[in-house]
């Protein structure tokens, strides 16, 4: 069959293709972004469009190579998450209003596909690392939760392009197809309420595994880090709600702490002898 | 043959375009009239603020048809004072193309409106039920409404606000989830702000508060747009409801500051304020701009944005003349495929509605 895995590294190697022209669209969304989303582009579509062939191709690959559905590790469920965005954004670009968000998917598409491809995360276990409902259960919502701080990060970057634009009577801000600023707040206020929700039962039910597996919890570095995010979370959301902060600065918050979360999620997995046996 | 003669707002003042202006009840018989005298087969009278325009298809020869309708023409109004340049003609294949760029906005004193286009509808279908076109007409201008449609699909020429007013309607729209249920005030009740508190209520706005020095002009305008009234010194007392504020007041100095307007604010919990000033001297501090969720508009940064607009839209004429010329192929021929060299000047696009009457 023409998707026989003769190479063993042969998805990844699909995949690494896929996130080199994720790279690509990323650069040329950065002319899309100085040009103010005036109108909805098909080159960045196509770049999205081929990469997702390729990406596709690695998924089918790593399934068919284990004959069941790839997602056993991080890098399977990187991979997979990455790809259900790719594919989302893609049914969404079909609507010419809705294209011009494939400048804000690509960075987020290319920043997941190097942590996908960052060493050690790719490991074939005897088990795979997700197994058993609850496991499944923790580990799906948790990603979710990232999922929805991503998102949570990426209309917080629309807002604030538009908000400078607005502000500083910029021509820009009328041209572009980007939602009114209120409705762009509110969404990024909804993502973080929902991750935050997803996020609260996912460490709910991880302690609960741990408890019932008597595994100590809070030796492992990826438990403060985790209880350390929820709360961020959680104080970005009081002071939004309680205390009337800014449309702006609850932007800048939800952006910089989903850095934080990307930067230091892979670190953490690594270090952590739960998620990283 | 189809020919058209006419003044417009590029060849004539307003007061002599008044002078041949036809009434929509009068306009049957004088195209019958037209037909009678043996001037024209088929006609269809454009008459608006702007133009008035005879599109006729007749058996005479070009230059003896023109000397008939502008007889005609005078003759109809009782005209007597001198024509020099006033009135214009055109030939085929000119004639036609002339006939897609009214239809599309390109010869429209505010390029690219709309308004024409229903304008144009209304004079045919007017000569269409009492008979007066035929299948010369009848397809012209067919094919006129069509080449419109496309254009304004495909091409960018009705994009963007190019009045005062409506700029201030598309920068809410930018800022506000929905401009439903928005409320609005207008501080000094001038002519400027009377339009612009008007466009932002025809999208959807839901209430408007009036605060002028003098009371009884703010009850009037209030009432007129079924709002309400307040004292002049009373108007901040509304900031913790408005959403957008229209200030255009006549004072020497400025009425909101930053340190007015902070704890004003405390007041709204995060929501936006657009505050649209389009008085001279101006009326808001530019400071209060700096501060979160506080959106400031002075009449140059509006005036700016719908320049821009018109600027774009120019840019845009190149390509509604070439959808133009391809679209009058079927009719003309590939003659002459050049349009006629009139018509694109635009005098001074702010302070003028696009929607408004009598743009076309």
């Amino acid at each position: 069959m023409w998707f026989t895995n003769q190479d063993p590294h042969l998805d990844r190697h699909f995949f690494l293709l896929a996130v080199i022209i994720y790279g690509i669209s990323t650069i040329y969304s950065v002319f899309l972004w100085r040009k103010g989303f005036r109108q909805d582009n098909w080159i960045n579509y196509f770049l999205l469009l081929v990469a997702f062939g390729l990406h596709t191709a690695a998924i089918m690959l790593r399934g068919f190579d284990l004959k069941h559905c790839p997602v056993n590790n991080l890098y399977e469920a990187t991979t997979f998450i990455a790809w259900t965005i790719v594919a989302a954004y893609l049914a969404f670009g079909l609507w010419a209003r809705l294209r011009f968000l494939g400048a804000f998917a690509s960075p987020v598409l290319f920043a997941m596909g190097v942590f996908a491809l960052m060493p050690e995360l790719d490991r074939h276990a005897a088990t795979p690392q997700f197994s058993g409902a609850p496991t499944s259960l923790h580990a799906a919502l948790a990603l979710l939760a990232f999922g929805a701080f991503g998102l949570a990060a990426v209309a917080g970057v629309m807002f604030l392009t538009q908000e400078h634009n607005l502000k500083f009577h910029k021509m820009r801000a009328m041209l572009s197809l980007l939602p009114p600023i209120q409705k762009l707040e509110v969404i990024t206020g909804r993502l973080v309420l929902a991750g935050f929700a997803l996020l609260t039962v996912s460490l709910a039910l991880g302690g609960d595994i741990a408890e019932k597996e008597n595994k100590p919890l809070f030796n492992d570095p990826k438990v403060p880090w985790a209880i350390l995010l929820w709360a961020i979370y959680l104080g970005l959301l009081v002071s939004r709600w309680r205390f009337a902060q800014s449309g702006r600065r609850f932007a800048v918050g939800v952006i910089a702490v989903f850095a934080f979360l990307a930067l230091t999620f892979w670190g953490t997995t690594l270090l952590s002898p739960l998620h990283h046996p | 043959m189809i020919v058209v003669l006419g003044l417009s707002h590029h060849t004539s003042p307003v007061e002599l375009r008044e002078r041949f202006a036809f009434g929509e009840a009068r306009v049957p018989a004088v195209l019958q009239l037209l037909r009678d005298e043996g001037i024209a087969d088929e006609a269809v009278i454009l008459s608006t603020c702007n133009r008035v325009e005879l599109y006729v298809s007749t058996p005479l020869e070009s230059a003896k048809a023109f000397e008939e309708l502008k007889q005609f023409l005078v003759k109809c109004h009782n005209y007597r004072d001198p024509l020099t340049d006033e009135i214009y003609t055109l030939n085929e294949p000119q004639s036609v193309y002339h006939l897609f760029k009214v239809a599309c906005g390109l010869d429209s004193m505010v390029l690219g409106e709309t308004e024409i286009l229903g304008q144009l509808k209304k004079a045919y279908d007017l000569a269409l039920q009492h008979r007066h076109t035929g299948p010369r007409l009848n397809k012209a201008f067919q094919r006129a409404f069509n080449v419109a449609k496309h254009v304004r699909t495909e091409t960018s020429i009705q994009r963007g606000s190019i009045s005062v007013g409506s700029v201030a309607v598309e920068l809410a729209e930018k800022i506000f989830s929905s401009l439903e249920n928005r409320h609005v005030m207008v501080i000094g009740a001038g002519d400027t702000s009377e339009k612009t508190a008007r466009a932002l209520l025809s999208r959807g706005a839901r209430s408007i508060v009036v605060a002028n020095r003098s009371f009884d002009r703010a009850q009037a305008l209030a009432a007129e747009f079924g709002g309400r009234a307040v004292n002049f010194d009373d108007w901040s007392n509304e900031f913790g409801q408005v959403d957008i504020v229209i200030s255009s007041t006549a004072a020497p100095h400025h009425i909101l500051t930053r340190a007015k307007l902070e704890p004003l604010m405390k007041l709204r919990k995060n929501r936006p304020l657009l505050l649209v000033d389009i008085a001279v001297p101006r009326d808001i501090d530019p400071e209060v701009n700096i501060m979160p969720n506080v959106y400031l508009y002075n009449i140059d940064d509006l005036q700016a944005i719908a320049e821009d607009y018109l600027q774009q839209r120019k840019e845009e004429i190149a390509r509604c003349e070439k959808i133009i010329i391809e679209k009058a192929k079927p009719l003309v021929g590939n003659i002459g495929a050049n349009l006629p060299g009139t018509t694109v000047s635009v005098p001074c696009p702010v302070f003028r509605d696009s929607k408004s009457k009598g743009s076309a």
